[in-house]
């Protein structure tokens, strides 16, 4: 879906791209807009998670027909395929999939450059804005289409002055996918 | 030669942004910077009128826009009509490539603070990136003797 740098060769060609300045100032401008409409950072970071939940749910579908995986055997192979090829499927960016915790239910995506965030600065009144919570959203919606509650939050964040972004991810629930039907139906 | 101060200035000639690359100017030099940037915009309103009908093709480097006791006075239009004009020192000669490759570079900076979405258009830039890339710019062509550490409006 975005293009920058040399020619997106990550990208399988079946996917439209859009330039990244266009995507990127957009985004701006909705953020800057919720800010506008809620006043309050909480809210907005809230609102942002929401908006990337109801993204993700859709998107996973989109990422499943396209990407040609084979089905993830464990939560550490999930966390490889958001980190590996959904994100450069999407953002032209890839993680590192580091921290896990020892009972492998928790670990952080780690990326460096983010599509998201470019050029941006976060002025000091808007410290608490949680910038890139869109992406929070929408990991935890397409995780949960496919039957993982997961959460997601940011722990660092180049915009408020860490070395990387980081995306902890801690899974909550592993549903076995149930019918809403039974077999006599 | 060095660069002494660089200013940007909005469509409206609102002032965005003037520092000056003195490690410690007075209040005197500093009123003397505004003063000298303020005349360059006449001298920039000048230069396009008498350049450019409505045909010609707009060359954003304005050049050499005058000189005056201690400086020497360039200037840059982008197509937004945001001027960016810089002062260098009156000692030695200055490349005209030179000079346009500094315009060039601050004119991308300029770009990229703009770009930034909590950036607020027509006020004064407030931006510590801009500000440390800015030096870095500039430091290609440093005062002699100056260090970096100058001060903002």
């Amino acid at each position: 879906m975005l293009r920058g740098g040399p020619s997106g060769a990550r990208n399988p060609p079946s996917l439209e791209q859009i330039n990244a300045e266009v995507f990127t100032l957009t985004y701006g401008s909705i953020v800057r807009q919720l800010i506008a409409d809620f006043e309050d950072i909480e809210e907005v970071n809230k609102q942002l998670e929401q908006m990337g939940y109801n993204m993700g749910i859709r998107l996973v579908d989109e990422f499943l027909a396209k990407a040609k995986i084979s089905r993830c055997s464990s939560f550490r192979d999930t966390a490889d395929v958001v980190a590996k090829q959904a994100l450069p499927m999407f953002l032209n960016v890839s993680a590192n999939v580091t921290n896990w915790s020892p009972d492998q239910t928790e670990c952080s995506l780690v990326l460096t450059d983010n599509p998201l965030a470019d050029f941006v600065e976060l002025p000091e009144e808007y410290r608490e804005l949680k910038y890139c919570n869109v992406l929070a959203g929408v990991v935890r919606g397409a995780l949960e289409m496919v039957n993982m509650d997961v959460e997601c939050r940011w722990v660092s964040d180049m915009l408020r002055g860490d070395d990387c972004y980081e995306l902890r991810i801690k899974l909550k629930e592993h549903r076995d996918e149930k019918f809403p039907y039974k077999d006599d139906d | 030669m060095g660069i002494a101060a660089v200013a940007f200035i909005g469509p409206q000639n609102n002032p965005l942004y003037l520092r000056s690359m003195d490690p410690s100017p007075s209040d005197d030099q500093y009123m003397k910077l505004h003063y000298v940037v303020h005349c360059a915009l006449d001298a920039v309103e000048e230069k396009v009128l008498l350049k450019r009908g409505p045909s010609d093709s707009q060359d954003a480097y304005l050049g050499l826009l005058y000189p005056t006791e201690d400086y020497r006075v360039y200037g840059y239009l982008t197509n937004s009509h945001v001027k960016i004009i810089l002062l260098f020192d009156d000692e030695g000669t200055i490349k005209n490539e030179m000079v346009l490759r500094v315009f060039r570079r601050l004119h991308a900076l300029y770009v990229d603070t703009a770009s930034n979405p909590f950036h607020s258009f027509g006020l004064p830039i407030r931006s510590g990136r801009f500000e440390a890339q800015l030096e870095g710019i500039v430091a290609v062509a440093p005062k002699p003797g100056a260090s970096l550490g100058g001060f903002m409006t």
